[in-house]
Order: structure tokens, then sequence, then C-alpha cells
């Protein structure tokens, strides 16, 4: 199930996201401390991660760079009251997050940014798994070229041997 | 004779600019101030409006289920239909949800108005007369006004007395107060405490604001309360908020005095009298 969580110091703020995130469908967890929040990405693996930027203990930014390093195909967005120049560049720069989202918030605004940050999450993991599969196949080949070469030189030809339509070895040369 | 009546016209005429000078100044050091809070306050406000305007959208959201289950009673067909709708739409969940909706969204309103009441109060600009006002109620009309240069700072401690009402100009009382909570929060680097005590001594009202911050050095604590003196970075102070401090407080026959330690945090420490002198005569 895909899962996304949601850091906010502001309970309100949470409950009003839930609301709106449920007809999606997806299993949303929400956090008003940024320790545990930190708690649970040793537990689940996330999609998306959407924080708060001004928090009492960690500011949202700060909180996203931990999160980058613990899983860092989660896609990450801002969502702050706070939209100052500086705020933004070190949420770009340094928790190199996908989206700076802004409150009061625009509900459609907020699931599409989030459907297409599932999207490029998806995709990412699309690419890794086709990765996967062909580092795996060529390992593979790998293996099977090495035994091939094996054989040949244990009994030199044996690779070569030609057979008959019932599966019977020619001998004669010609 | 004549030349002293003149003399004496001129110099009331002089005072009296000198006094309105004085009254511009501290009116425009109390805008600064606000300006410097704007963004904050934007922030505390956008909050609220932020899940407010969200819940109104998903109550519409409720409101369509709940209708589309009420039209239902006229055209379905049997119970078992509506039954079917009601499940469909989750309906437990939403009468849950609706309450909960609704009492958060209201506790939103109530922080706004907060806040807005509080802005009013503290931007008052006619009530300049002494008037017998609760100390508490300007503290927390204070508070709420810089909530957001606080929260992220530092824990509040209220460690409040019995106060009778003080004479004063609240007005000012609470920019005094502002200032201090201000700096106090400026002082601290990461997260600490502010301590607002308050006591009544005698014929004195005490007002204490405490912060475990870095502190003031000996040699500037001698120039705090001096015009345009300030540590703080070009754009976030005037260097006029405590030396204007100085002068409401001594306006109103009152003491400010500073006990620092550099490395534990800084004490300020508010003498009021209960009663004015001579009331209206500040001359």
């Amino acid at each position: 199930m895909t899962r996304i969580q949601l850091v906010d110091d502001e309970p309100n703020i949470l409950s009003s996201l839930r609301r709106l995130l449920k007809p999606q469908g997806w299993q949303v967890d929400t956090f008003t401390q940024v320790e545990d929040a930190l708690g649970a990405l040793l537990e689940h693996e996330y999609a998306v991660i959407i924080s708060d930027y001004q928090m009492p203990t960690a500011d949202g930014v700060t909180y996203l760079q931990f999160a980058k390093q613990k899983q860092p195909d989660a896609i990450r967005l801002v969502l702050s009251a706070y939209g100052d120049r500086a705020s933004m560049i070190k949420a770009i720069n340094q928790a190199e997050v996908y989206r700076y989202l802004s409150k009061p918030w625009d509900d459609y605004e907020v699931v599409a940014a989030i459907k297409s940050a599932l999207d490029l999450y998806q995709l990412h993991k699309e690419n890794q798994r086709l990765r996967e599969e062909n580092d795996r196949q060529r390992a593979e080949l790998k293996a099977r070229e090495e035994e091939l070469l094996r054989l040949e030189a244990d009994s030199p030809g044996i690779t070569r041997v030609r057979r008959d339509a019932d599966g019977s070895v020619i001998l004669n040369h010609d | 004779m004549k030349e002293a009546a003149i003399a004496q016209t001129e110099n009331e005429r002089l005072n009296a600019k000198l006094e309105q000078a004085n009254r511009q100044l501290l009116q425009s050091e109390k805008l600064a101030a606000i300006g410097q809070l704007a963004a904050g306050v934007a922030h505390e406000i956008n909050n609220p409006v932020g899940y407010i305007y969200s819940n109104l959208q998903s109550l519409e959201g409720y409101l369509n289920d709940i209708f589309r289950l009420t039209d239902a009673v006229d055209s379905a067909r049997s119970l078992e239909d509506l039954q079917l709708i009601k499940k469909n739409i989750d309906y437990d969940y939403l009468r849950s949800d609706l309450k909960d909706l609704l009492a958060e969204s209201r506790e939103g309103i109530d922080r706004v108005k907060t806040i807005i009441s509080a802005m009013k109060d503290f931007s008052h600009i006619e009530d300049e007369e002494f008037k017998p006002a609760d100390l508490h109620r300007g503290i927390e009309t204070t508070l709420n006004v810089v909530n957001n240069e606080l929260k992220y700072k530092a824990e509040i401690i209220r460690d409040f007395g019995d106060l009778p009402e003080i004479d004063c100009i609240i007005s000012q009382i609470n920019q005094v107060i502002m200032n201090l909570l201000v700096n106090a929060a400026h002082a601290i680097e990461e997260f600490g405490k502010i301590t607002i005590r308050t006591r009544h001594e005698g014929e004195q009202a005490i007002i204490e604001i405490e912060d475990n911050g870095k502190g003031i050095s000996p040699e500037n604590l001698n120039r705090i309360f001096e015009p345009f003196y300030t540590t703080k970075p070009i754009g976030k102070g005037t260097g006029l908020g405590l030396s204007l401090s100085f002068n409401i407080v001594e306006k109103h026959k009152g003491r400010i005095e500073a006990l620092s330690t550099p490395g534990h945090g800084t004490c300020f420490r508010i003498t009021l009298p209960v009663n004015q002198p001579e009331q209206g005569n500040d001359g």
C-alpha cells in the first residue's frame, strides 16, 4: 500500500489533510513531533513525505534532510505558511524538495502535487527494478559464458559438437 | 515682565513640540516593531485559515454524500437500497468526523479572532491617558501578538502573583513587554525558557522577564538603554526598543533594570507604582 507521511506541529492541519486525502485510499501517517516521524522512517517505507517548515524542535528542511538520508527514494514536499525566499532556497538546495506548497493551500493543488510525486516515486522504483533485473540477467549470461569457456578448455571442441536431427552426435568431419 | 511672559509662552510652545515629537517617535517605533512581527503574524493566521479552508471543502463533500442519502428517501425502491447508500458513503465516519471538523474549524476561527483583537489592542494610538488596567491581561495580549516569534524559541513560563489594577497607559506597557519578550527570544540560540514573573510589593507592582539565553556582556549592559545602540544585525533592530522602554517606564514613575550573566541569561525587572502620584500631570 502507498504510504504517505505528514509532519506538522499543528494537529488541526494534520486532521484536515487526512480528511482531504482519505478518498484517495492511501495509508496516511501523521506526526506532530519530528522525533516520532524520524522513528517511523525506520519502520515503514514511505513514497511521499510532506513536512511543515517551522516546527519547535527542528525545522522542516532539517527533518527532510534526515529523511533523505534514511529513505532517499521517498519524494519530499514542504507545506509552509512561511514563504520567504531564504526558506525556499534552503528547502530546494539542502533537502532537494520536489514541491514547495504554501498555506493556506488549495486542496486540488495538494492532491495533484502528491499524485505527481507518487508517479515520480513509482517511476524511480520501476527504473530501479528494471536495472536490477538487467543486472541479474547479465550476471546469468556471464556465468553461462564462463561455464562454456571452462568446458571448452577441459575438452576442446565440446562446445561445437554437431548433432543430427534425432540428437545423435555426428563424428565425421566434412 | 513682558519679555519674561513671551519667553514663557515660547518655552511652552517648544515643550509641546518636543512632547509631540516624542509621541511620534514612540508610535513609529511601535509600528516598526509590528512591521517586523508581520511575517510571524501572517504565519500564525495562515495556519488556521489553511485548515479551515480545506475543512470547508471536505464539508461540502460530506454534505453532498448526505444529500445523496436524503434525496434517495423519495426515490429508493426499498429500504435495502437506502441502507446500501448509507454504507457506501461511510455514514458512520461522516457522522463522527463532522463533529471534529466543526470543532477544529471553530478553534481555528477563535485563534484568528484572538490574534486580530490582540493586534488591535496593541496598535491603539488614541488612549494616551493613565487608566487602571490589568497587567496580566496586557501580558496575555502581548504574548498573542508575539507568539510566533516565541514558540519556536522558548517555552513560556508564567509565574503570576496577585496584582491589583495599575494606573498606567496599558498600550505603552504592552510595548515594553513586547520589546523584552522579543529580545529574550533573540538572546536564545537553540530552544530555551522565558519566565514572566509578576508580584505585588507594597505600593509597587513588579514584572520580571527572564531568559536563559546568551546574556549581555558587562560593557554592553551599561549601554542597552541608549538610543540607537544595538548589537543586532542591520535590519533586525532599530536600537530604539529598550531606550523607548526606558522612557515609557520613566514616564510611569517606575524603574527598569537589567541583570545579566553572560552564558546564563538576562533578567529585566520593571517596577511600577500601583497608583500614579499626580494623575494626568506628568510634567
